[in-house]
């Protein structure tokens, strides 16, 4: 049987232990809003009975420690979801902009190859006139500016995405860093048991922001945690980490070292990888169809116009400038060469009236001159797949959006705090804390009575 | 199970999902076009493509044929005119093969005819637009020049060449026909049974043969003259068909890339439903929680 003033502290104990919940309660409530967070909730136990001969008694009550709700595959799941996602919107917004150039509008490349075509076609009716002629001349100038802008507005875009590059890996590296101070705090913490929850927590969100832009795998050890890129490149271990440096290639692009070795073309995941790819694969890619298609034009409408007969009388020379030998280049060094419109070889049999070059000319509008296509299919074949590549990678970046919904949902489901939660608990630790200061009035009024036995 | 206490997050996204729909809804109805850019709908991207360059094609096709008309039908009533001045030739000759005729009264009917030569040179030289229209290809330059070394007293400096104009998808119309085969026709040539029948009248032999010469050469060029007629008709004609064309292209555009405008339409309702809707949810979850029925 246990002493009055073992009663007595025993209900200061749970005292104690109502007045750590209410702490805790009271930290969840504070940080209902805060980014990353996950909910608290006190470990409430027995503390060890007395045992006095055959009797034991309960020894009242412990807070063992304070636990942190959170499923450690879950967040590696979100992590993995906005790798994807900030990747596919990298690659959603780039492709957006190219998009625009492919939009049929007047004075797109299609619409500009149709004016050629017809301005030829003009000229076929009146072959000797000069200013049908200089219609020629100015409609193929347009055609090639056409050509020219789409290509100069996609370099540009791809020197915006370099500067992307470099800031991305800066932050990058400030992200890392924050993770190896926090690893440190976090590792002298639990070496000596104490709870690191906020400092988890707030490492989760980094590692978060991380997955955002670069592809990130978590690996846990002993001494914290180590992240590196998916093919096994070191960011953060444990207390270290390692800086990414960018450095630029003989083009002017900037590529990604990780300890001496260029990691640009193994990123998988995260917004540099999207910027990396749109940089390098898909604006060139786009660049050299239309290298292809120029080059296509130029070469088989000099082919023709060689066979033709100018306004004197004279074989006629290139019509396009020659494309550059292997097409690489060919859609922004696309020119016209001629600009006499007297030099126009629209004559097949020398005399100037004749027209007959010039059908030949228009004949180019239906033959294969780039990828075994004619122009105009060819061009509608470029505007397929731009388009498809938006529409294709807006519709993963809505499903993969979807999907990271869930997972933030399921998240919120076990660590977000519930006000109604609270609210219950606050009541309910309130009630025992009462309770318990009741007990120790009470106990007090029977020590009085014990002291004062007798006295009567 | 415990379930997600912040609903905030999936209500911002069900609304910015409702107000996407309702901004490509509002989009479609307000440009008419279902495909505003290349994704909306890449295969359909494609084949307007196509389509826009068929479409201006078929413009181009009318306007070529406008030009050529204006061409074909000045030179139809100029052959017009080259058979009524042959007319007056013929009825000259007859007049000269009349036997009671002095030597005077027939060499002031030849003269008449030098004339009439000097005058089909005149009409045969016709220009349009500075080219002219019976010198075959070499129309920079002046086709028939009188000459007096040349049998038939007319040169021609022009040639056989001709050019054919595409009105349409495969459809090349030839529009002119060269001055030579107009008038230099070895079974009738013009210039020559002119020049014959001067020659025979300044003689007084062979007058009625001349005029059968003559006659020849008339029946030659009102053959010819059905070319004009006939790609004149053609011209029409292709011209209704191209019409018909921009038709059929203009609703195939519509069936492909236009705005189904009832189905738009009550897809922005329905966004616009759906987003109040959510809004009126928000609204009634986030307005109490415990805290309020606690003292």
């Amino acid at each position: 049987m246990s002493s009055l003033v073992g009663i007595m502290a025993m209900a200061v104990r749970a005292l104690l232990a109502e007045q750590g919940a209410l702490d805790v309660t009271s930290n969840n409530i504070s940080n209902l809003n805060t980014a990353g967070y996950s909910r608290q909730r006190p470990v409430l136990v027995q503390a060890d009975p007395v045992i006095q001969g055959p009797l034991t008694f309960g020894n009242g009550v412990l807070l063992e420690k304070v636990e942190s709700l959170r499923d450690p595959i879950l967040e590696l799941r979100i992590h993995a979801e906005e790798q994807q996602q900030s990747k596919l919107e990298t690659l959603v917004t780039g492709m957006s902009q190219v998009e625009v150039m492919f939009s049929s509008s007047s004075g797109d490349i299609g619409d500009q190859l149709s004016k050629f075509f017809n301005s030829l076609q003009q000229l076929s009716a009146d072959p000797t006139s000069i200013p049908l002629r200089h219609g020629v001349i100015m409609a193929a100038g347009n055609l090639t500016s056409a050509f020219q802008t789409v290509v100069h507005n996609i370099q540009q875009q791809r020197s915006n995405l370099d500067l992307n590059v470099t800031q991305s890996v800066r932050q990058v590296n400030s992200v890392t860093q924050q993770i190896a101070q926090l690893n440190v705090q976090i590792a002298s913490m639990e070496n000596v048991h104490q709870d690191a929850s906020a400092f988890l927590d707030r490492r989760n969100v980094l590692i978060g922001q991380l997955s955002q832009l670069l592809d990130v795998s978590v690996i846990q050890s002993d001494e914290g945690i180590t992240l590196t890129t998916s093919n096994g490149t070191a960011l953060v271990a444990g207390s270290r980490s390692f800086q990414l440096l960018t450095q630029a290639d003989p083009s002017g692009f900037q590529h990604i070292f990780a300890q001496g070795a260029d990691v640009t073309a193994s990123l998988v995941g995260g917004q540099l990888a999207g910027l990396i790819e749109m940089r390098d694969q898909r604006l060139p890619s786009t660049i050299s169809d239309l290298d292809i298609l120029a080059a296509g034009l130029a070469t088989s409408f000099n082919t023709v116009h060689h066979g033709g007969y100018d306004l004197n009388g004279n074989g006629g020379g290139d019509f396009f400038v020659p494309p550059p030998a292997g097409v690489t280049g060919a859609a922004s060094s696309f020119k016209v060469q001629v600009s006499d419109p007297a030099l126009l070889a629209a004559s097949s049999d020398q005399s100037p009236g004749s027209n007959g070059n010039l059908g030949l000319l228009l004949a180019i509008r239906n033959q294969a001159v780039a990828a075994g296509q004619s122009p105009t299919d060819y061009y509608a074949n470029l505007v397929f797949k731009v388009g498809n590549e938006v529409a294709t990678n807006s519709a993963a970046q809505d499903a993969s959006g979807l999907i990271l919904q869930q997972l933030e949902n399921q998240r919120s489901s076990i660590s977000g705090v519930s006000l109604d939660e609270e609210a219950g608990n606050l009541l309910r630790y309130q009630r025992a804390f009462e309770a318990a200061a009741r007990v120790v009035s009470t106990i007090s009024e029977v020590m009085d009575t014990a002291v004062n036995l007798g006295r009567y | 199970m415990r379930v997600n206490p912040n609903t905030s997050n999936d209500l911002l996204q069900a609304l910015q999902r409702t107000e996407k729909e309702a901004e490509t809804a509002l989009l479609q109805v307000s440009s008419g076009h279902r495909v505003n850019k290349p994704s909306d709908d890449p295969t359909a991207a494609a084949v307007l493509v196509g389509n826009h360059a068929r479409a201006d094609q078929t413009d181009q096709y009318l306007r070529s044929i406008t030009s050529i008309q204006g061409e074909l039908r000045t030179a139809d009533a100029t052959l017009n005119s080259v058979v009524t001045t042959l007319q007056r030739a013929i009825s000259l000759g007859v007049q000269g093969a009349n036997g009671t005729l002095s030597d005077a009264n027939r060499n002031s009917l030849a003269d008449d005819l030098t004339g009439i030569q000097a005058q089909l040179v005149g009409i045969a030289n016709l220009s349009f637009q500075g080219r002219f229209v019976f010198a075959g290809t070499n129309s920079k330059t002046t086709p028939f020049v009188l000459d007096a070394t040349q049998p038939s007293g007319v040169r021609y400096d022009g040639n056989a060449g001709v050019n054919s104009v595409a009105v349409g998808e495969g459809f090349q119309l030839q529009v002119n026909v060269p001055g030579s085969q107009l008038f230099s026709d070895p079974g009738a040539p013009v210039f020559q049974a002119i020049q014959d029948l001067i020659t025979s009248l300044q003689n007084n032999i062979g007058i009625d043969a001349a005029v059968t010469g003559v006659r020849a050469a008339f029946d030659h060029v009102t053959t010819q003259r059905v070319f004009y007629g006939n790609a004149l008709n053609q011209l029409e004609s292709q011209q209704t068909f191209l019409g018909s064309v921009k038709l059929q292209l203009a609703t195939e555009e519509d069936k492909v890339g236009g705005t189904d405008l009832a189905a738009a339409l009550s897809r922005l309702s329905d966004a616009e439903n759906a987003r109040t809707a959510t809004l009126q949810a928000a609204g009634q979850i986030a307005r109490v929680n415990l805290f309020d029925f606690l003292k």
